[in-house]
């Protein structure tokens, strides 16, 4: 809906990223998929459950699972410290909230700078967008597919 | 000498006494003979017996006066005449035999006289005489020559002993001079390190005087080290109350920058809210849509100035993390001041009472110094005096020397004296 708009409205279309950082990684995701920033509080460990899940916590009178970015795509493991970030985000019924060691930021990127995500790549090019490249190789994002990482992560869930 | 003249008297004297028995003898013969013609007169003679008569007297007067008229020639007229003339011939042998013996003892006196005056023997004296005459005379001279003999014989003695004395008396002129001599060359020599010791107790008034200055000039020196040594020891109780001063200032320092962090953290933890509510408030304004837009820029802006802030108190922290460092090494450092300082002030102490103890030393070097310069100058006063003394027992060592060589003179002349005098006396033979 808001991709529409904003391609409806401006001759160069945007589209709006929340942008952040986990260990190495600087992600993007789509700012409709996030609902809100919390702090990381205490997490409550969940027994059967795949080692991505790192438990959940309280927000708001409902419980939500808190989902390691760096385990989902095998890029190592994240480390919940005073300053950690914990973002709401939703993608239809599915809420979910997801370890961020920083927030880099809301950015609005044009549609064409979004790069396709490298062909050949791991398993993690399945979830991408695309990639946009920042003014060195160390400020370059890779876009989420939000929406598709949820919908994967609770199958996973789902499927022990 | 004269002792030659006199030898023909007692030998022309010893002639005329022998003559004298003969021209009596002759008298005599005479008498005898006109005794004879006064008998022959009276009474006639017979030819014989007449010739008896004149043979004996012929005999008596060839010098034979032992012949005697035979009486049985004579007969009986003669006998008594020749009884007569034989007593007078008896009379006269007997008196011409008295004046031979006493010219013999007078011979045998003038012998011992001629001795006694050529050789100065005085032992051959020995004459006796029965002559009544004679006796007088020659026990005088016996008296005399006894006399000579004990002055022969004392002055002989007296001789010996004047030469072994006069001997004695050059060895010890002898010795004393050479003792003299030697006294001189020794004063000489106690002189010339009279001369010496008086030069070199100059050199010690000198040498104690430059002590003496050179004390005085370290009395003045220690002085100001002590002097000195009062000034650091108050600059280190200075430092030390500083010191004290400046670890109260430090643990206050630390006290404010534990305030300043726990100041900063809540800032830290306000600009961490403001962060995440200026974020909340972009989506918000993002999911708002174009009306949002101008709302999440400012939210975007807010979130900037909490990020500045958080940046700020990071900076902060850093610093104060800094800041408790340096004040730690801060305090450690005024403790170990404060420990340096004090064992300063007690290092001072000790150097103080060392400074006092060389004051009390140098004091005593300056005044022992200023005593040895006082007495080395009464030494030289006193050597100089010595030296004069000695220059004055030196002349009369020289004078002495010269009496004592003139007194050897006189010595060896005295013993040559002696012994002229010894060889003089043993001319003379006493025993």
């Amino acid at each position: 809906m808001a991709p529409d708009r904003a391609v409806a409205v401006q001759a160069r279309p945007e589209q709006e990223f929340f942008c952040f950082r986990v260990g190495d990684l600087r992600l993007g995701v789509p700012s409709e998929n996030v609902l809100e920033v919390l702090r990381a509080g205490l997490l409550t460990p969940l027994p059967r459950t795949p080692s991505f899940i790192m438990g959940v916590t309280g927000h708001r009178g409902e419980v939500l699972p808190v989902v390691d970015l760096l385990r989902f795509l095998s890029k190592g493991e994240a480390r919940i410290g005073p300053r950690t970030r914990l973002f709401v985000g939703i993608s239809g019924s599915y809420v979910a909230g997801v370890v961020a060691d920083t927030v880099l930021g809301l950015r609005r990127i044009p549609v064409a700078e979004i790069l396709p995500p490298p062909l050949g790549g791991d398993a993690s090019a399945e979830h991408l967008l695309g990639v946009v490249q920042g003014h060195g190789a160390q400020d370059s994002i890779n876009l989420l597919n939000f929406s598709k990482l949820l919908q994967t992560a609770r199958q996973r869930a789902v499927a022990r | 000498m004269s002792l030659d003249t006199p030898d023909n008297k007692p030998t022309s004297k010893a002639r005329a006494a022998r003559k004298a028995p003969a021209s009596k003898a002759a008298g005599a013969a005479s008498k005898a003979g006109a005794a004879s013609k006064a008998g022959a007169a009276n009474t006639a003679m017979l030819p014989a017996q007449y010739k008896a008569f004149t043979d004996t007297l012929l005999t008596v007067l060839s010098g034979n006066l032992q012949a005697r008229v035979p009486k049985e020639l004579v007969g009986e007229q003669g006998a008594e005449m020749a009884h007569l003339l034989n007593q007078v011939l008896d009379n006269l042998a007997a008196s011409e035999h008295r004046k031979q013996v006493s010219a013999q003892e007078i011979d045998q006196a003038l012998d011992s006289l001629i001795g006694l005056v050529r050789e100065g023997d005085l032992s051959r004296w020995n004459t006796t005489t029965e002559d009544p005459q004679l006796g007088p005379l020659l026990e005088g001279f016996g008296k005399v020559i006894e006399t000579l003999r004990t002055f022969v014989r004392e002055i002989n003695e007296a001789a010996l002993r004047l030469s072994s004395s006069a001997n004695q008396v050059l060895a010890a002129s002898t010795q004393h001079e050479t003792s003299s001599t030697e006294q001189a060359a020794a004063i000489h020599e106690t002189t010339a390190t009279m001369e010496e010791l008086k030069h070199a107790s100059a050199q010690i008034a000198e040498n104690a005087g430059s002590v003496a200055r050179v004390a005085e000039e370290t009395l003045g020196a220690a002085r100001a080290g002590r002097g000195a040594i009062g000034e650091f020891i108050q600059a280190m109780q200075q430092i030390r109350s500083d010191g004290v001063a400046v670890a109260d200032s430090i643990a206050k320092l630390s006290k404010r920058v534990e305030r300043i962090g726990t100041v900063v953290e809540v800032i830290d933890e306000i600009a961490d809210r403001s962060d995440l509510l200026a974020l909340n408030a972009a989506l918000e304004g993002s999911r708002a849509g174009e009306a949002g837009k101008g709302f999440s820029i400012v939210a975007a802006e807010m979130r900037r100035l909490a990020e500045n802030v958080l940046d700020s108190t990071k900076e902060i922290k850093n610093l104060i993390t800094e800041i408790r460092e340096a004040t730690a090494a801060a305090a450690g450092a005024a403790e170990a001041s404060k420990s340096a300082t004090e064992s300063g002030e007690k290092l001072g102490a000790v150097a103080a009472q060392a400074v006092e103890g060389i004051l009390a030393g140098v004091q005593e070097t300056s005044d022992a110094a200023r005593v040895i310069n006082l007495a080395t100058q009464q030494q030289r006063t006193a050597t100089e005096q010595v030296v004069a003394s000695m220059a004055e027992i030196e002349d009369v060592t020289r004078q002495t020397t010269q009496a004592s060589k003139q007194a050897t003179g006189a010595a060896a002349e005295l013993t040559q004296l002696a012994g002229r005098l010894a060889e003089l006396i043993k001319r003379f033979k006493a025993d």
